[in-house]
């Protein structure tokens, strides 16, 4: 075991945080906070980070990737993330278009994908649920070249702004469950899509960057006979569900979802050694003890991570339950860390964004706001818990 | 970065489970502990030929100078058999030795240790059980060209069948603190010493030992006078590290053997562990190990890079203190009536890890000592960055 990053790793790191200092000031943030991505500070942002080599590291060369380790892009994605800048990444779409997509898909995605031009939003829960995602009725019906689409999607963030929707449908309607299931990447202006907006509880007001769960907006996604070329089809017919749930293991490791959990941690530690309105807490043996504690809980979140990071550039491990039981562990330690902050600080914590008294920007209220959605998102704490049990643990199933 | 375990650190560990699993069930675990001497001579002497006691020792004395690291798998496997050999006071107090005894010392014990032939054991904890400078009270005088040592420590493991114990001082009468300590290597049969066994839940070995005037000749001495405390830090450190193994090692086991349980229970017409309520504890008791597991590996590889890793060592040893202890306090739920039971062999992981989560520092010791290194020092924090202990 080696727990320390190589003497080139640490010097990525060292240019990365350097070109942060130089590169990201409080102008760029501010036109991102405006118009994200796609607005002049977004784009001209993008293009250097881009021409460091910094976007889809890890992505094969032939594709516009770097063909470099998960490694390398897991320490470029934390040190842009800290300061709320998302690189890399791309959820859990493009490692399945990449692992399971033609030639011809490959070439259409995924250079867009790295330059910002394509962008996908996620398409798999449903209103009856999304931990039971295998009971999903949307359906993409094959008709001679085409799918046609019907049902509805719900919490597609991103697909107000997004180019294309990564989709999961029942292909087979007498299918049951996982079989039968297929993965879509589907253009957002095809007709018969419909996308209304839901706000969430977090943002209102907008919650500032680097909070727990800072979209404010997310939807629902309406299909009416929405017809689309059979080749939007990624992989084989019926075989999505396994395709999906790889994809989603995936995306269940790396920074951003680490940083998730364990930034209030870093917070409320400095806010105690410095503030003056916490110079009485900072002795309090009570508030030392809870600190220390959520402390040693975020260092088994780092190393969890750290321990998908070291399985995914493995040869010979893959994931059995790991990757499950971080989706455990992490965002359960975000909400401790975030209710043990509301009572270390009392009710400062309860103060928003934009509030008289607030304590860094309100972030800790907003944070209370927002920390539980990461246990509901991408697979609940239940069904990771179902997962350790199941495929880690091979208990048995419930009749 | 890879924190996985590498092909060479697997194949210790394959070996070590691989002999225990032949030469330790847990029927000698049982009689061990009605046994006088409470380990038996034979297995010891066949993990000194296996070379598990010089492991980390230098070569020159016998040993294999290999990383701390894996002695600490070694040991997770003596846990996770629960067995009865007094393997981690030895091999701590020898790795002090060669590390800061005088060469005399050294070519006097460590060969006999890796051997097999020579036991040692450590006295830090006192009456005041603390793992803090400020808890050692025993005082070691000089006159002529002894010490003379005086005091009373607890909680002294294996003391019984050791022929010499490392025994932390107080040197300097005025000093209270982290000054005037000093370590001293002390025969077990010297006069003045009395020995009273204490009768703990894991029924090993442990005794109070008090020290009434003992003479210490003065070439006994470990480090330099009044200046020990960072040696006896780091026998601190390296001993609770290697303690978190075991727990590690033992808590493994004893939430494996829970699952199994559930899986062939039959209740309400299933297998028990198709209750959700079943299954999804089990997957807790799975994560709660593995946290304890990633933070203990994580402070073996530190103590290994030879920086100071005593933030890393509390780290481990309050988690494992609370989680271990939470793995088998549920594996015992899950056994229901029958794991209360003498005959029924579960209650032999949950007592000794009930046990070893109180040695050595509690839960609240330990993250005393993370909270000053996280915040009486000036300066930001960032996990992932080193926090060094004050």
């Amino acid at each position: 075991m080696e727990f320390a990053y190589t003497e080139t790793e640490e010097s990525l790191r060292r240019e990365v945080q350097a070109f942060i200092a130089s590169e990201i000031t409080p102008e760029v943030m501010s036109g991102l906070d405006d118009v994200g991505r796609s607005g002049p500070a977004g784009q001209e942002l993008y293009k250097k980070i881009g021409d460091r080599g910094w976007l889809a590291i890890s992505w094969p060369v032939e594709y516009g990737g770097q063909g470099g380790s998960r490694i390398d892009q897991y320490i470029v994605e934390e040190e842009f993330a800290r300061v709320g800048v998302a690189v890399g990444g791309a959820g859990s779409g493009a490692p399945v278009i990449l692992a399971a997509g033609t030639e011809e898909q490959k070439d259409r995605y995924i250079e867009g994908l790295i330059s910002g031009d394509i962008s996908l939003c996620l398409g798999f829960t449903e209103p009856q649920g999304g931990a039971d995602l295998a009971g999903l009725q949307c359906r993409a019906i094959r008709d001679g070249d085409e799918y046609v689409i019907n049902g509805q999607k719900m919490y597609t963030t991103g697909a107000d702004r997004a180019t294309h929707i990564y989709l999961m449908a029942r292909t087979d309607p007498e299918s049951k469950r996982h079989a039968g299931i297929s993965i879509f990447v589907i253009p957002m202006d095809t007709p018969g899509i419909t996308v209304r907006p839901l706000w969430t509880i977090q943002n209102n007001p907008q919650a500032p960057r680097g909070t727990t769960y800072g979209e404010n907006r997310t939807n629902e996604t309406f299909f009416e006979d929405v017809r689309v070329p059979a080749d939007c089809l990624i992989g084989e017919e019926n075989n999505g569900w396994y395709l999906g749930a790889m994809g989603l293991n995936l995306d269940r490791v790396g920074a951003s979802r680490y940083l998730m959990s364990v930034r209030r941690d870093e917070d409320i530690v400095n806010f105690v050694k410095s503030d003056e309105r916490a110079a009485h807490l900072k002795d309090d043996p009570a508030v030392r003890d809870r600190l220390a504690e959520l402390w040693i809980e975020a260092q088994v979140c780092r190393l969890m991570t750290m321990r998908s990071m070291s399985i995914v550039e493995s040869d010979d491990r893959d994931f059995t339950y790991e990757g499950s039981a971080e989706k455990v562990w992490a965002p359960e330690h975000g909400v401790r860390t975030t209710e043990t902050i509301a009572q270390i600080l009392g009710p400062y914590a309860q103060l928003l964004h934009g509030s008289e008294g607030a304590i860094e920007d309100g972030v800790f209220a907003h944070n209370m706001l927002g920390a539980f959605q990461s246990g509901i998102n991408h697979g609940s704490l239940q069904v990771m818990r179902d997962q350790v049990a199941r495929r880690g643990l091979g208990m048995p199933r419930g009749s | 970065m890879d924190i996985l375990l590498n092909e060479e650190e697997q194949m210790v560990r394959d070996a070590a489970r691989g002999f225990l699993e032949s030469e330790c069930s847990p029927t000698l675990a049982r009689q061990m502990e009605e046994d006088e001497l409470g380990y038996p001579p034979a297995l010891w002497k066949q993990i000194a030929d296996l070379g598990w006691i010089g492991m980390s020792l230098p070569e020159e004395y016998g040993g294999q100078a290999l990383p701390l690291t894996y002695l600490g798998l070694v040991l997770e496997e003596v846990g996770r058999a629960v067995a009865p050999l007094p393997l981690l006071t030895t091999a701590v107090a020898a790795d002090i030795i060669a590390g800061h005894g005088p060469d005399e010392m050294k070519q006097a014990v460590l060969p006999k240790v890796v051997n097999g032939d020579h036991h040692l054991s450590f006295a830090f904890q006192e009456v005041d059980a603390r793992i803090e400078a400020e808890a050692i009270s025993t005082r070691a005088v000089v006159d002529g060209e002894h010490f003379v040592v005086t005091g009373v420590k607890m909680f002294v493991d294996n003391f019984t069948i050791s022929d010499q114990c490392l025994v932390v001082c107080r040197t300097n009468e005025g000093s209270t603190g982290r000054d005037g300590i000093s370590l001293l290597l002390v025969d077990r049969d010297s006069v003045g010493i009395t020995e009273t066994a204490l009768i703990s839940t894991a029924k090993d070995k442990q005794s109070k030992v008090v020290f009434d005037g003992v003479r210490v000749p003065r070439e006994n001495l470990v480090g330099t006078v009044d200046s020990g405390w960072p040696i006896a830090q780091e026998m601190l450190d390296k001993a609770t590290a290697l303690l978190c193994t075991q727990m590690v090692g033992a808590t493994r086991k004893d939430a494996e053997l829970a699952i199994e349980y559930s899986k062939s229970r039959f209740a309400f017409g299933r297998p028990i562990g198709s209750f959700q309520s079943i299954g999804h504890l089990c997957a807790d008791m799975t994560i709660w190990v593995d946290g304890a597991q990633l933070l203990t590996y994580e402070a073996l590889w530190a103590l290994d890079q030879g920086r100071p890793a005593s933030t890393e060592v509390s780290q481990a040893k309050a988690f494992s203190n609370d989680k271990c202890q939470a793995v088998v306090r549920s594996s015992q739920q899950i056994h229901g009536g029958i794991g209360f039971m003498m005959e029924f062999d579960i209650h032999l992981w949950y007592r000794r890890v009930a046990a070893w989560s109180m040695r050595l520092g509690t839960s609240f010791d330990h993250r005393a000592r993370v909270a000053r290194a996280l915040i009486d020092q000036p300066g930001n924090v960032r996990l992932g960055e080193p926090v060094i202990s004050v």
